[in-house]
Protein backbone atom coordinates (compact mmCIF):
# COMPACT_ATOMS: atom_id res chain seq x y z
CA UNK A 1 0.00 0.00 0.00
CA UNK A 2 2.41 2.91 1.02
CA UNK A 3 5.02 1.45 -1.69
CA UNK A 4 1.91 1.50 -4.17
CA UNK A 5 1.17 5.60 -3.12
CA UNK A 6 5.26 6.03 -3.08
CA UNK A 7 5.30 5.46 -7.09
CA UNK A 8 2.23 7.64 -7.31
CA UNK A 9 3.97 10.59 -6.08
CA UNK A 10 5.42 12.84 -8.78
CA UNK A 11 8.31 14.33 -6.94
CA UNK A 12 8.85 18.20 -7.86
CA UNK A 13 12.26 18.62 -7.39
CA UNK A 14 12.36 22.06 -9.28
CA UNK A 15 11.38 24.27 -6.08
CA UNK A 16 14.55 23.44 -4.30
CA UNK A 17 16.61 25.66 -6.82
CA UNK A 18 14.09 28.13 -7.23
CA UNK A 19 13.96 28.57 -3.19
CA UNK A 20 17.34 28.95 -2.85
CA UNK A 21 17.42 32.74 -2.59
CA UNK A 22 15.14 32.71 0.06
CA UNK A 23 16.39 29.73 2.00
CA UNK A 24 19.87 31.55 1.55
CA UNK A 25 18.72 34.26 3.10
CA UNK A 26 17.16 32.52 6.23
CA UNK A 27 20.69 30.53 6.32
CA UNK A 28 22.37 33.76 6.65
CA UNK A 29 19.82 34.66 9.64
CA UNK A 30 19.95 31.90 11.22
CA UNK A 31 23.97 31.92 11.36
CA UNK A 32 23.60 35.54 12.04
CA UNK A 33 21.73 35.06 15.42
CA UNK A 34 23.75 32.00 16.52
CA UNK A 35 26.81 33.90 16.41
CA UNK A 36 25.79 36.60 18.46
CA UNK A 37 24.04 34.36 20.90
CA UNK A 38 27.12 32.38 20.89
CA UNK A 39 29.22 35.39 21.68
CA UNK A 40 27.07 36.94 24.53
CA UNK A 41 26.45 33.47 25.82
CA UNK A 42 30.20 32.92 26.11
CA UNK A 43 30.85 36.22 28.28
CA UNK A 44 27.04 35.87 30.02
CA UNK A 45 27.98 32.02 30.64
CA UNK A 46 31.46 32.61 32.26
CA UNK A 47 30.03 35.46 33.96
CA UNK A 48 27.61 32.81 35.75
CA UNK A 49 30.17 30.55 36.15
CA UNK A 50 32.21 33.26 38.18
CA UNK A 51 28.97 34.07 40.77
CA UNK A 52 28.43 30.11 40.51
CA UNK A 53 31.92 29.59 42.16
CA UNK A 54 32.79 33.02 44.28
CA UNK A 55 32.80 31.80 48.02
CA UNK A 56 30.35 34.19 48.61
CA UNK A 57 26.86 32.44 49.22
CA UNK A 58 24.30 33.96 48.11
CA UNK A 59 25.75 35.26 44.58
CA UNK A 60 26.86 31.66 44.12
CA UNK A 61 23.10 30.40 45.04
CA UNK A 62 21.58 32.65 42.54
CA UNK A 63 24.04 31.76 39.99
CA UNK A 64 22.76 28.16 40.67
CA UNK A 65 19.45 29.14 40.27
CA UNK A 66 20.03 30.53 37.10
CA UNK A 67 21.16 27.45 35.71
CA UNK A 68 18.92 25.09 37.05
CA UNK A 69 16.22 27.00 35.76
CA UNK A 70 17.21 27.64 32.12
CA UNK A 71 18.48 24.32 31.27
CA UNK A 72 15.30 23.30 32.55
CA UNK A 73 13.42 25.32 30.02
CA UNK A 74 12.98 24.45 26.28
CA UNK A 75 13.74 27.20 23.94
CA UNK A 76 10.15 27.23 22.49
CA UNK A 77 8.41 27.81 26.17
CA UNK A 78 11.15 30.24 26.97
CA UNK A 79 10.40 31.92 23.52
CA UNK A 80 7.07 32.50 23.65
CA UNK A 81 7.21 33.80 27.35
CA UNK A 82 9.93 36.25 26.56
CA UNK A 83 8.08 37.33 23.12
CA UNK A 84 4.39 37.40 24.05
CA UNK A 85 4.45 37.48 27.82
CA UNK A 86 7.29 40.25 28.70
CA UNK A 87 5.69 42.54 26.00
CA UNK A 88 2.20 41.83 27.68
CA UNK A 89 3.45 42.64 31.48
CA UNK A 90 6.30 45.32 31.12
CA UNK A 91 5.46 46.35 27.84
CA UNK A 92 8.99 46.01 26.05
CA UNK A 93 8.04 44.57 22.57
CA UNK A 94 11.28 43.15 21.52
CA UNK A 95 11.84 42.43 17.89
CA UNK A 96 11.97 38.76 16.65
CA UNK A 97 15.61 39.39 16.43
CA UNK A 98 15.79 40.51 19.86
CA UNK A 99 14.09 38.28 21.00
CA UNK A 100 15.93 35.17 18.99
CA UNK A 101 18.89 36.76 20.36
CA UNK A 102 18.21 37.18 23.97
CA UNK A 103 16.28 33.65 24.63
CA UNK A 104 19.34 31.60 23.22
CA UNK A 105 21.88 34.09 25.09
CA UNK A 106 20.09 33.51 28.24
CA UNK A 107 19.55 29.57 27.67
CA UNK A 108 22.96 28.66 26.50
CA UNK A 109 24.55 30.68 29.26
CA UNK A 110 23.77 28.33 31.52
CA UNK A 111 24.90 25.30 29.62
CA UNK A 112 27.85 27.20 28.86
CA UNK A 113 28.52 28.24 32.75
CA UNK A 114 28.38 24.48 33.57
CA UNK A 115 31.12 23.79 31.12
CA UNK A 116 33.47 26.63 32.29
CA UNK A 117 32.93 25.19 35.99
CA UNK A 118 33.73 21.73 34.91
CA UNK A 119 36.73 23.50 33.03
CA UNK A 120 37.91 25.38 36.09
CA UNK A 121 37.51 22.58 38.11
CA UNK A 122 39.67 20.37 35.72
CA UNK A 123 42.76 22.64 36.36
CA UNK A 124 45.22 21.01 38.34
CA UNK A 125 45.03 22.62 42.06
CA UNK A 126 49.21 22.71 41.79
CA UNK A 127 48.27 25.72 39.45
CA UNK A 128 46.72 27.50 42.49
CA UNK A 129 49.45 26.58 44.60
CA UNK A 130 52.26 27.53 42.47
CA UNK A 131 50.79 30.77 41.17
CA UNK A 132 49.77 32.14 44.75
CA UNK A 133 53.53 31.21 46.42
CA UNK A 134 54.83 33.58 43.61
CA UNK A 135 52.92 36.20 44.94
CA UNK A 136 50.14 36.31 42.75
CA UNK A 137 47.25 37.57 44.55
CA UNK A 138 43.35 35.17 44.53
CA UNK A 139 42.33 37.33 41.85
CA UNK A 140 45.49 37.74 39.96
CA UNK A 141 46.60 33.63 40.04
CA UNK A 142 42.75 33.37 38.48
CA UNK A 143 42.56 35.41 35.64
CA UNK A 144 46.52 34.82 34.42
CA UNK A 145 46.70 31.46 35.18
CA UNK A 146 44.20 28.86 36.07
CA UNK A 147 41.23 30.63 33.69
CA UNK A 148 43.54 30.79 30.60
CA UNK A 149 44.43 27.10 31.16
CA UNK A 150 40.05 26.88 31.68
CA UNK A 151 40.00 28.18 28.41
CA UNK A 152 41.61 25.56 26.42
CA UNK A 153 40.11 22.70 28.18
CA UNK A 154 36.52 24.10 27.44
CA UNK A 155 36.80 24.90 24.08
CA UNK A 156 35.57 21.48 22.10
CA UNK A 157 32.14 21.63 24.63
CA UNK A 158 31.83 25.35 23.89
CA UNK A 159 32.24 24.77 19.76
CA UNK A 160 29.73 21.53 20.63
CA UNK A 161 27.27 24.10 22.48
CA UNK A 162 27.42 25.87 19.05
CA UNK A 163 26.05 23.21 16.93
CA UNK A 164 22.90 23.08 19.56
CA UNK A 165 22.98 26.58 19.02
CA UNK A 166 22.52 26.21 15.22
CA UNK A 167 20.25 23.60 15.35
CA UNK A 168 17.78 24.68 18.42
CA UNK A 169 17.70 28.67 16.40
CA UNK A 170 15.22 26.71 14.10
CA UNK A 171 12.45 27.38 16.54
CA UNK A 172 12.32 30.84 16.25
CA UNK A 173 10.85 30.52 13.44
CA UNK A 174 7.49 30.15 15.66
CA UNK A 175 7.89 33.46 16.63
CA UNK A 176 8.16 34.69 12.65
CA UNK A 177 11.87 35.34 13.04
CA UNK A 178 12.63 35.01 9.00
CA UNK A 179 15.21 32.36 9.75
CA UNK A 180 15.73 29.18 7.46
CA UNK A 181 13.26 27.55 9.25
CA UNK A 182 10.39 30.25 9.22
CA UNK A 183 11.48 31.09 5.14
CA UNK A 184 10.79 26.92 4.61
CA UNK A 185 7.53 27.30 5.87
CA UNK A 186 6.75 30.18 3.94
CA UNK A 187 8.02 28.72 0.58
CA UNK A 188 6.12 25.13 1.57
CA UNK A 189 2.86 27.77 1.90
CA UNK A 190 3.52 29.17 -1.55
CA UNK A 191 4.78 26.48 -3.14
CA UNK A 192 3.00 23.12 -1.07
CA UNK A 193 5.78 20.69 -1.62
CA UNK A 194 6.48 20.06 1.84
CA UNK A 195 8.53 17.08 1.39
CA UNK A 196 11.08 18.36 -1.08
CA UNK A 197 11.38 21.71 1.39
CA UNK A 198 11.96 20.53 4.78
CA UNK A 199 14.25 17.85 3.38
CA UNK A 200 16.37 20.08 1.93
CA UNK A 201 16.30 22.31 4.66
CA UNK A 202 17.63 19.46 6.57
CA UNK A 203 20.04 18.98 4.60
CA UNK A 204 21.48 22.56 4.82
CA UNK A 205 21.20 22.04 8.55
CA UNK A 206 22.73 18.87 8.44
CA UNK A 207 25.63 20.56 6.27
CA UNK A 208 26.27 23.38 8.83
CA UNK A 209 26.27 21.38 11.93
CA UNK A 210 29.00 19.33 9.59
CA UNK A 211 31.30 22.22 8.85
CA UNK A 212 31.11 23.44 11.93
CA UNK A 213 32.12 19.93 13.93
CA UNK A 214 34.71 19.83 11.43
CA UNK A 215 36.04 23.78 12.20
CA UNK A 216 35.68 22.28 16.05
CA UNK A 217 38.18 19.52 15.34
CA UNK A 218 40.60 21.51 13.63
CA UNK A 219 40.83 23.93 15.91
CA UNK A 220 40.56 21.55 19.03
CA UNK A 221 44.11 19.53 17.18
CA UNK A 222 46.05 23.58 16.93
CA UNK A 223 45.29 24.37 20.83
CA UNK A 224 46.21 20.63 21.58
CA UNK A 225 49.48 21.17 18.98
CA UNK A 226 50.44 24.47 20.74
CA UNK A 227 50.28 23.17 24.42
CA UNK A 228 52.35 20.03 23.67
CA UNK B 1 -2.07 19.35 33.65
CA UNK B 2 -3.78 16.90 31.38
CA UNK B 3 -1.33 18.86 28.78
CA UNK B 4 1.91 17.97 31.03
CA UNK B 5 1.04 14.38 31.56
CA UNK B 6 0.66 14.40 27.42
CA UNK B 7 3.76 15.75 27.30
CA UNK B 8 5.31 13.44 29.55
CA UNK B 9 3.71 10.31 27.70
CA UNK B 10 4.81 11.34 24.69
CA UNK B 11 8.90 11.88 25.88
CA UNK B 12 8.58 8.22 28.21
CA UNK B 13 6.99 6.53 24.61
CA UNK B 14 9.94 8.05 22.54
CA UNK B 15 12.69 7.48 25.17
CA UNK B 16 11.95 3.95 25.02
CA UNK B 17 11.87 3.52 21.16
CA UNK B 18 15.21 5.24 20.79
CA UNK B 19 17.02 3.40 23.51
CA UNK B 20 15.64 0.42 21.79
CA UNK B 21 16.69 2.03 18.07
CA UNK B 22 19.75 3.43 19.40
CA UNK B 23 20.90 0.03 21.06
CA UNK B 24 20.46 -1.73 17.49
CA UNK B 25 22.47 1.32 15.79
CA UNK B 26 25.25 0.95 18.09
CA UNK B 27 25.49 -2.54 17.91
CA UNK B 28 25.85 -2.35 13.71
CA UNK B 29 28.21 0.43 14.82
CA UNK B 30 30.42 -1.92 16.26
CA UNK B 31 30.05 -4.76 14.40
CA UNK B 32 33.54 -4.40 12.67
CA UNK B 33 31.74 -5.36 9.67
CA UNK B 34 31.66 -2.16 6.88
CA UNK B 35 28.47 -2.95 5.53
CA UNK B 36 26.69 -2.31 8.44
CA UNK B 37 29.01 -0.10 10.83
CA UNK B 38 28.45 3.03 7.97
CA UNK B 39 24.85 3.23 7.31
CA UNK B 40 24.95 3.24 11.65
CA UNK B 41 27.20 5.88 11.55
CA UNK B 42 25.72 8.09 8.57
CA UNK B 43 22.31 7.36 10.37
CA UNK B 44 23.70 8.98 13.29
CA UNK B 45 25.51 11.74 11.74
CA UNK B 46 21.63 12.67 10.54
CA UNK B 47 19.81 12.06 13.75
CA UNK B 48 21.99 14.80 15.41
CA UNK B 49 22.63 17.11 12.15
CA UNK B 50 18.98 17.64 12.14
CA UNK B 51 16.94 19.79 14.59
CA UNK B 52 13.97 18.33 15.65
CA UNK B 53 11.99 21.27 14.48
CA UNK B 54 13.25 21.06 10.73
CA UNK B 55 12.25 16.74 11.05
CA UNK B 56 8.85 16.98 13.06
CA UNK B 57 7.95 18.84 10.16
CA UNK B 58 9.19 16.45 7.89
CA UNK B 59 7.81 13.34 9.42
CA UNK B 60 4.10 14.99 9.62
CA UNK B 61 3.91 17.17 6.52
CA UNK B 62 6.75 15.28 4.40
CA UNK B 63 6.23 11.76 4.91
CA UNK B 64 2.24 12.06 4.68
CA UNK B 65 2.49 14.17 0.88
CA UNK B 66 4.98 11.09 -0.59
CA UNK B 67 3.98 8.03 1.03
CA UNK B 68 0.71 8.74 2.18
CA UNK B 69 1.62 7.28 5.25
CA UNK B 70 -0.22 9.83 7.72
CA UNK B 71 0.77 9.76 10.94
CA UNK B 72 -1.62 11.59 13.79
CA UNK B 73 0.02 15.04 15.23
CA UNK B 74 0.78 12.85 18.81
CA UNK B 75 2.68 9.77 16.33
CA UNK B 76 4.02 11.87 14.42
CA UNK B 77 5.70 13.28 17.37
CA UNK B 78 6.62 10.26 19.34
CA UNK B 79 8.76 8.82 15.99
CA UNK B 80 10.29 12.44 16.09
CA UNK B 81 11.21 11.86 19.44
CA UNK B 82 12.41 8.32 18.92
CA UNK B 83 14.61 8.87 15.84
CA UNK B 84 16.35 11.88 16.57
CA UNK B 85 16.84 10.75 20.18
CA UNK B 86 18.34 7.36 18.81
CA UNK B 87 21.41 9.56 17.23
CA UNK B 88 21.97 9.74 20.55
CA UNK B 89 21.08 6.89 22.40
CA UNK B 90 23.15 5.10 19.79
CA UNK B 91 26.51 7.31 21.00
CA UNK B 92 25.93 6.68 24.29
CA UNK B 93 25.42 2.87 24.10
CA UNK B 94 28.53 2.91 21.87
CA UNK B 95 30.67 4.65 24.68
CA UNK B 96 29.35 2.17 27.21
CA UNK B 97 30.07 -0.97 25.64
CA UNK B 98 33.68 0.15 24.60
CA UNK B 99 33.93 0.91 28.02
CA UNK B 100 33.52 -2.41 28.99
CA UNK B 101 37.36 -3.78 29.73
CA UNK B 102 38.23 -5.75 26.14
CA UNK B 103 39.67 -8.48 29.11
CA UNK B 104 35.85 -9.58 30.15
CA UNK B 105 34.89 -10.29 26.28
CA UNK B 106 38.31 -11.97 26.40
CA UNK B 107 37.35 -14.21 29.38
CA UNK B 108 33.87 -14.70 28.39
CA UNK B 109 35.52 -16.28 25.08
CA UNK B 110 37.78 -18.16 27.20
CA UNK B 111 35.18 -19.54 29.19
CA UNK B 112 33.03 -21.14 25.94
CA UNK B 113 30.65 -18.32 25.58
CA UNK B 114 29.07 -17.70 22.25
CA UNK B 115 29.50 -13.65 20.84
CA UNK B 116 25.46 -13.56 21.46
CA UNK B 117 26.52 -14.70 25.22
CA UNK B 118 29.04 -12.80 25.90
CA UNK B 119 27.18 -9.78 24.80
CA UNK B 120 24.06 -10.42 26.80
CA UNK B 121 25.46 -11.82 29.95
CA UNK B 122 28.95 -10.29 29.95
CA UNK B 123 29.18 -7.07 28.10
CA UNK B 124 25.25 -6.01 28.65
CA UNK B 125 24.32 -5.45 32.21
CA UNK B 126 27.92 -3.68 32.55
CA UNK B 127 27.03 -0.83 29.92
CA UNK B 128 23.86 -0.58 31.12
CA UNK B 129 25.41 0.87 34.46
CA UNK B 130 27.66 2.99 33.06
CA UNK B 131 24.47 4.82 30.04
CA UNK B 132 22.15 5.75 32.84
CA UNK B 133 23.28 8.84 33.50
CA UNK B 134 23.59 10.48 29.76
CA UNK B 135 20.54 8.61 28.57
CA UNK B 136 18.69 10.84 31.43
CA UNK B 137 20.44 13.90 30.02
CA UNK B 138 19.03 12.19 26.54
CA UNK B 139 15.05 11.75 28.39
CA UNK B 140 15.28 15.51 29.78
CA UNK B 141 16.58 16.87 26.62
CA UNK B 142 13.87 14.66 24.77
CA UNK B 143 10.86 16.18 27.15
CA UNK B 144 12.23 19.40 26.31
CA UNK B 145 11.72 18.87 22.90
CA UNK B 146 8.19 17.12 23.37
CA UNK B 147 7.21 20.89 24.33
CA UNK B 148 7.45 21.85 20.67
CA UNK B 149 4.43 19.31 19.57
CA UNK B 150 1.89 22.29 19.56
CA UNK B 151 3.03 23.46 16.54
CA UNK B 152 1.36 20.35 14.77
CA UNK B 153 -1.35 21.04 17.08
CA UNK B 154 -0.34 18.26 19.72
CA UNK B 155 -3.20 19.55 22.43
CA UNK B 156 0.12 19.18 24.68
CA UNK B 157 1.03 22.12 27.80
CA UNK B 158 1.96 24.60 25.76
CA UNK B 159 -0.81 24.12 23.20
CA UNK B 160 -3.30 24.57 25.88
CA UNK B 161 -1.56 27.70 27.60
CA UNK B 162 -2.01 29.32 23.83
CA UNK B 163 -5.39 28.58 24.01
CA UNK B 164 -6.09 30.23 27.81
CA UNK B 165 -3.62 33.07 26.24
CA UNK B 166 -6.31 33.36 23.27
CA UNK B 167 -9.38 33.78 25.70
CA UNK B 168 -8.18 35.50 28.21
CA UNK B 169 -5.25 37.41 26.78
CA UNK B 170 -2.85 36.69 29.83
CA UNK B 171 0.39 35.54 27.85
CA UNK B 172 2.84 35.99 30.93
CA UNK B 173 0.71 34.13 33.19
CA UNK B 174 -0.34 31.47 30.72
CA UNK B 175 3.55 30.47 29.41
CA UNK B 176 4.91 31.60 32.91
CA UNK B 177 2.34 28.49 34.04
CA UNK B 178 4.07 26.08 31.77
CA UNK B 179 7.60 27.60 32.51
CA UNK B 180 6.95 26.28 36.14
CA UNK B 181 5.51 23.25 35.44
CA UNK B 182 8.64 22.71 32.50
CA UNK B 183 11.08 23.40 35.17
CA UNK B 184 9.51 21.40 38.28
CA UNK B 185 8.92 18.39 35.74
CA UNK B 186 12.36 17.96 35.00
CA UNK B 187 13.57 18.29 38.77
CA UNK B 188 10.65 15.31 39.21
CA UNK B 189 12.87 13.35 36.24
CA UNK B 190 16.49 14.29 37.54
CA UNK B 191 15.61 12.97 40.95
CA UNK B 192 14.18 9.89 39.30
CA UNK B 193 17.36 9.49 37.26
CA UNK B 194 19.37 9.61 40.39
CA UNK B 195 17.12 7.28 42.09
CA UNK B 196 17.39 4.70 39.21
CA UNK B 197 21.85 5.76 39.36
CA UNK B 198 21.81 4.74 42.80
CA UNK B 199 20.05 1.27 42.25
CA UNK B 200 22.22 0.56 38.85
CA UNK B 201 25.66 1.59 40.86
CA UNK B 202 28.13 -1.71 41.27
CA UNK B 203 28.12 -2.55 44.53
Amino acid sequence: MILVSLSAYSYDWSVVPRSMPVLAQGLLFTLQISILSLTFSLILGLGVALCRLSPFKPLSFLAFGYIQIFRALSLYVYILLLYFGLAAVIGIKLNPLGASVTSLTLLNAAYMAEIYRAAIGGVDHGQWEAATSLGLSQIGSFFAVVLPQAFRIAVPSLMNQLVDIIKDSSIVAVIAASDLMYNTIQLNGFYNRPFELYFTTGLIYLAVVAIVSQLAVGFERRLKRHLA
Amino acid sequence: MLGASLDVWMTIIGFALACAIGLIVAVMRLSGLGALAVPAYIYIQIMRGIPLYVFLLLVYYGLATISGLAFSPIQAMIVTLALTGSGYTAEIFRGGIEAVDRGHVEAAHSLGMGNWSTFRDVVFPQTVRLVVPPLGNTLVGLFKGATIASVIAVPDMVFLAMDVNTTFFRPFEAFGAVAVILVVTVVLFSIAITGVERVARLP
